[in-house]
């Protein structure tokens, strides 16, 4: 957790008549300045494997609208591979310290194949909106380099935002999927393919209608709801190396918050971390994964240990009314650095296929198969 | 000499002498008695009548005692006033000289208004919606949180905290999957539609 200035001096207020003629004053003050440019920093260090070959951010904007500055960062930074090795993964950070402290935004590009010396673009929007009564012109934004991923999974950056895990967990996912597809093709042929491909993207249509909007709130709720705890029901993946055994969160009239869950280790390996996919289902029948529950577990082979999230609310921007809520261990990260996600076999499961997105190289595979055909697939698995 | 028909009219002149004429009238008679002996002895014959008018008019006729007049006058107006309300009740016209300023003001927030709304961003704008909700629901509870929060729905992904907004996009493109985080994050994914190259953006409140 991190701390937040609490703090009520921006927020809008027009509750007060005597706030009218300075609301208006704000509006009138905002409304004469024009826009400005945007302060954009750029920053890797010395010894980073990429380096910038160029920056484009000319149509970056920084306006003061009402009583806020909007701004919207737009660059495209050209980078360089000057390792020896092969990129898989890259994540900039990008921080706006004005507008939200400790609040940070991250780019990351998976699935990369950036061979040594080859140049590649990262782009980079940020929308942001500052209440003028927080500082003094056009807020700063800066982008950092946060850790890039090699194709031996070997690591390089400062890894702020936990991006080694993640781009780990989605370098194994692409090797996984490709895997599968290349099996596809050698078994069913161009129709087995081409069947794969499309069943892909009709899921993925059916599954983005099913999502509605989600919001986490972090911090202790000073507003008091008592709510009930509703169990959890668990989908036992056999092959996974983590077994959710009970589990509850506080249902309340906006939402849930307060998930715990107990969780053992039935492998023969130690783990630091693993995640919980948290799936809801309203009063209407539809379901979908409203949120991911990643967790320091730290758990000896054999051992049960609980995961609780007591300041963690998860609420819906619709009228949402959770009827029940189901919960399935999604991956796992040993402490010899060692990794498991589920099987195709799994994801591929129904129960699942439809709740939960595909991989960011599948996502990438089918667009290729959209566009360019099957021609054009085929080749790309035949790549790497 | 003139002809009579191009004589100013006795009014006229009757108003010249008194100084009541306005300026144009007055300059156009000023130069006419110049030339025309006839209207001149008729506007000095004004003059005289007026010098003595109001010699008659300064002078008090005897025995009259303005003071004890003065008082007589203010009591009958207010027996009057009395007996008239004691009559009827006196409808009092309501003066409506108010309505333009009402209505300039109205105007003038009404196209301010407008400009707000279409001009503000539109977070602050769900504020003030927010906001005025509150008012019209005085005395019922509408919990705002102000706690740090992250938000993923199907167009976009932000982090609000201490009244700023902070996204991650990729232009105008919309996310194929959003997805957040118990440690307070948010993730949207973009593919690019030519390359088919993945781009994932996060926002993390810490």
């Amino acid at each position: 957790m991190g701390t937040f200035r609490a703090s009520t001096d921006n927020a809008p207020s027009v509750c007060s008549s005597r706030r009218v003629p300075i609301f208006f004053t704000v509006f009138l003050a905002a409304a004469s300045l024009s826009a400005q440019s945007v302060n954009l920093k750029i920053d890797f260090a010395k010894d980073s494997p990429v380096t910038p070959l160029s920056v484009e951010s000319g149509d970056s904007t920084a306006t003061a609208r009402g009583g806020a500055y909007q701004v919207n960062v737009h660059a495209s930074l050209s980078l360089r591979n000057l390792s020896q090795k092969k990129i898989r993964g890259i994540t900039m950070a990008v921080l706006a310290q004005e507008v939200t402290p400790g609040g940070k935004g991250s780019v990351s590009i998976p699935s990369l194949d950036v061979t040594p010396n080859d140049a590649f673009t990262v782009r980079i929007d940020v929308p942001l909106i500052r209440p003028l009564s927080a500082g003094q012109g056009a807020p700063a934004v800066e982008v950092r380099l946060d850790g890039v991923l090699f194709e031996d999974l070997s690591f390089y950056g400062p890894d702020s935002l936990h991006s080694k895990h993640n781009m780990t967990l989605w370098e194994l996912e692409a090797r996984r999927d490709r895997k599968y597809f290349k099996s596809v093709l050698e078994t069913a042929g161009d129709t087995g393919l081409r069947n794969e491909m499309l069943r892909s993207l009709s899921r993925e249509a059916d599954r983005q209608q099913q999502q509605p909007g989600v919001q986490m709130v972090r911090g202790r709720s000073t507003n008091f709801d008592a709510g009930q705890d509703v169990q959890f029901a668990f989908l036992d993946i056999p092959e996974s190396p983590a077994e959710a055994l009970d589990g509850t969160a506080r249902i309340t009239s906006d939402g849930a918050r307060a998930p715990r869950f107990e969780v053992r280790n039935r492998s023969t390996r130690p783990i630091r971390s693993l995640e919980i996919g948290w799936l809801v289902k309203d009063q209407q029948g539809r379901e979908f994964l409203a949120a991911s529950l990643p967790a320091e577990a730290n758990l000896a082979p054999g051992k049960t240990g609980q995961v609780l999230e007591q300041d963690t609310a998860l609420k819906f921007r619709d009228s949402t009314n959770i009827s029940t809520m189901r919960g399935f261990v999604s991956n796992v990260e040993f402490a010899d650095g060692g990794y498991w996600i589920p099987s195709r076999a799994i994801i591929d499961d129904p129960k699942l296929r439809s709740l939960v997105a595909p991989s960011p190289e599948e996502q990438r595979l089918a667009q290729i198969y959209r566009k360019k055909g099957l021609a054009a697939l085929v080749e790309e698995l035949k790549k790497f | 000499m003139k002809s009579i028909k191009t004589h100013p009219a006795e009014f006229a002149l009757a108003l010249y002498a008194t100084g009541d004429l306005p300026l144009v009238d007055r300059l156009r008679v000023r130069f006419h008695l110049s030339n025309c002996d006839a209207c001149r002895s008729v506007e000095q014959t004004y003059r005289k009548d007026q010098a003595w008018i109001r010699q008659k008019a300064d002078e008090l006729p005897e025995g009259v005692d303005w003071d004890r007049l003065s008082r007589e006058m203010t009591a009958n107006i207010r027996v009057g006033i009395a007996a008239g309300e004691c009559v009827a009740r006196r409808e009092r016209k309501t003066p409506i000289r108010g309505w333009r300023p009402v209505a300039v003001a109205a105007g003038l927030m009404v196209v301010l208004g407008s400009a707000w709304w279409l001009n503000v961003p539109e977070a602050q704008n769900e504020s003030l919606k927010r906001a005025m909700v509150a008012i019209f629901h005085r005395g019922t509870t509408l919990n705002e949180d102000r706690r740090p929060t992250v938000f993923a729905s199907s167009t976009e992904i932000k982090l609000v905290e201490n009244g700023g907004t902070f996204s991650m996009s990729q232009g105008d493109k919309a996310p194929v999957a959003v997805s957040v985080n118990a440690e307070g994050s948010a993730s949207a994914r973009y593919v690019d539609t030519d390359t088919g190259q993945v781009t994932i953006t996060s926002v993390y409140v810490q």
